[in-house]
């Protein structure tokens, strides 16, 4: 089979997979804590920025299409903004070009499931197929401003924002906050999913106490952040950077098991 | 913020016991079960996303940086950076997910299930499920169904569980989450300003005629960089 067409086939049916999973994820979003939803905290503030308008919701995801195709172009990779924003607000977008009612389009799971399929079969095609002829001059804007803009949000504006949540949250959520926070960035480079944990722990232990859920959950915590310095070669980077010589089976072992840092 | 206070009204309207319910209530689409289902649909959708990479070089969903991680070990076999970094992502996320009502589909699907996972296949010598779309398919539908079953598990014995007084303060997080998106307009702009005179001009244009319409000047920024770009291109 023509490879072109082996390629437009399969971009159908992944699109179609991704658009359910994902409008039906986000739509549950909306209904979290009750119900367990599928996206990203950045993605239920962005569809809240839009304030329930079609338009703006157009746009939003336009935007990032841009800046999809010009990554699609460059390394074959779609970018992660394919499921976080195009498929949920141009989904969003057009669930509510006749109906204004949340609770029937962007909080409802059965309509964006199904819109987000639609979505998702143009756009997948779409940008596995034609990633080569978007016009240079707006790929450069979506890539010049865009990027920095979505940058500067994930770091370090949002993690600014879960501090000062974790911090007016009272001072337990606080303190593990700020300690897990600060070690997530220098684990994994963003402190948002420290600062999370440290809310999760600190509010925890605020309404329970210490019982075997919050210590067990404290306990994966601690292991989450051994294993991912670990993983991630940060135990080497300490003994370097204050100027420890590293012993030869830690190297050895990082060696090993391909963990030895980027 | 609620969906109240930007004047929209949640309510569905009237019907035969006072309100008709609405489309999901009771039904499959807010259920419990509904959730492994629908991880395993779109957990399938990107690994055959990583299976088209795989064979014809285009179609992964992730950014470009994790993407060279995976493009590294298909070029000279060596796959642990991948593999490392997907699987970290994807330990933190499902740990996470049950707490905040969230599973973080950048962190657990695209970056465990769409380059960790394929890395880890990819070292041990497994190619069958990158090699063949239709092997593909089910391969990521059978890890997204585990996924989601063990966020429910995780779920179950945390927030659901009898003896459990807490919501973990997911409505700390939630309101942190709402208020994020609100930054995004300025920083567009700013974007916008420092790219080049002219796409700064039009997005600022743009954002205060959105703004006067009384719609997000997100979507104005956006649209008025796009539109100074394409007349005024930046230079390189």
């Amino acid at each position: 089979m023509n490879e072109t067409l082996t390629i437009l086939l399969e971009s159908a049916v992944i699109g179609a997979l991704i658009g359910f999973g994902a409008g039906a994820g986000v739509a549950r979003m909306f209904h979290a804590p009750k119900a367990q939803g599928m996206g990203a905290f950045r993605t239920l503030g962005e569809l809240n920025a839009c304030e329930n308008d079609p338009i703006a919701h157009f746009s939003f995801g336009f935007g990032f299409f841009f800046n999809a195709w010009a990554s699609t172009v460059g390394a074959g990779a779609l970018s992660g903004d394919v499921d976080h924003r195009i498929v949920p607000h141009w989904a969003a977008s057009i669930a509510m070009f006749k109906n204004r009612n949340l609770a029937e389009t962007l909080h409802n799971p059965r309509r964006m499931a199904l819109t987000g399929a639609a979505v998702g079969i143009v756009l997948i095609s779409l940008l596995n197929t034609t990633a080569a002829s978007i016009p240079h001059s707006l790929q450069s804007v979506a890539s010049q401003v865009l990027g920095p803009a979505s940058d500067w949000l994930l770091n370090p504006v949002m993690p600014i924002i879960f501090w000062m949540a974790a911090v007016d949250a009272g001072r337990r959520t606080g303190g593990w906050g700020t300690v897990l926070g600060g070690i997530a960035h220098i684990v994994m480079g963003n402190a948002v999913p420290g600062i999370v944990l440290g809310i999760v722990v600190g509010k925890g232990i605020d309404d329970m106490g210490w019982n075997r859920i919050t210590k067990s959950l404290t306990a994966a915590v601690v292991a989450l952040f051994v294993a991912s310095s670990f993983l991630r070669g940060v135990d080497m980077d300490l003994l370097e950077q204050m100027k420890i010589g590293v012993p030869g089976w830690l190297h050895q072992l990082h060696e090993s098991t391909g963990t030895a840092g980027q | 913020m609620t969906t109240t206070d930007i004047g929209v009204n949640d309510d569905t309207g009237q019907g035969a016991d006072g309100r008709r319910p609405r489309p999901w209530e009771g039904g499959f689409w807010l259920s419990e079960w509904a959730f492994p289902l629908l991880v395993a649909s779109l957990a399938s959708g990107i690994f055959a996303g990583t299976h088209l990479y795989y064979t014809y070089q285009t179609g992964v969903f992730n950014e470009v940086a994790v993407v060279a991680l995976l493009k590294a070990g298909m070029e000279n076999g060596s796959y642990g950076a991948a593999a490392a970094f997907g699987a970290g992502f994807l330990f933190a996320r499902i740990i996470e997910a049950p707490m905040v009502g969230i599973l973080d589909i950048g962190g657990s699907l695209q970056t465990g299930v769409g380059i960790g996972i394929p890395a880890m296949l990819l070292a041990a010598g497994v190619t069958a499920p990158l090699e063949h779309f239709w092997l593909a398919l089910p391969t990521g539908a059978v890890i997204g169904l585990a996924i989601g079953w063990l966020v429910l598990v995780i779920r179950r014995a945390t927030l659901n569980s009898p003896d459990a007084g807490s919501t973990f303060g997911a409505d700390v997080m939630m309101g942190a989450g709402n208020s994020a998106g609100r930054y995004l307009g300025p920083l567009v702009i700013l974007a916008a300003a420092t790219a080049s005179v002219p796409v700064g001009l039009g997005s600022t244009l743009g954002a205060i005629l959105f703004y006067w319409w009384k719609k997000p000047l997100t979507g104005g920024a956006i649209l008025g960089a796009m539109a100074a770009g394409l007349f005024f291109p930046i230079a390189k």
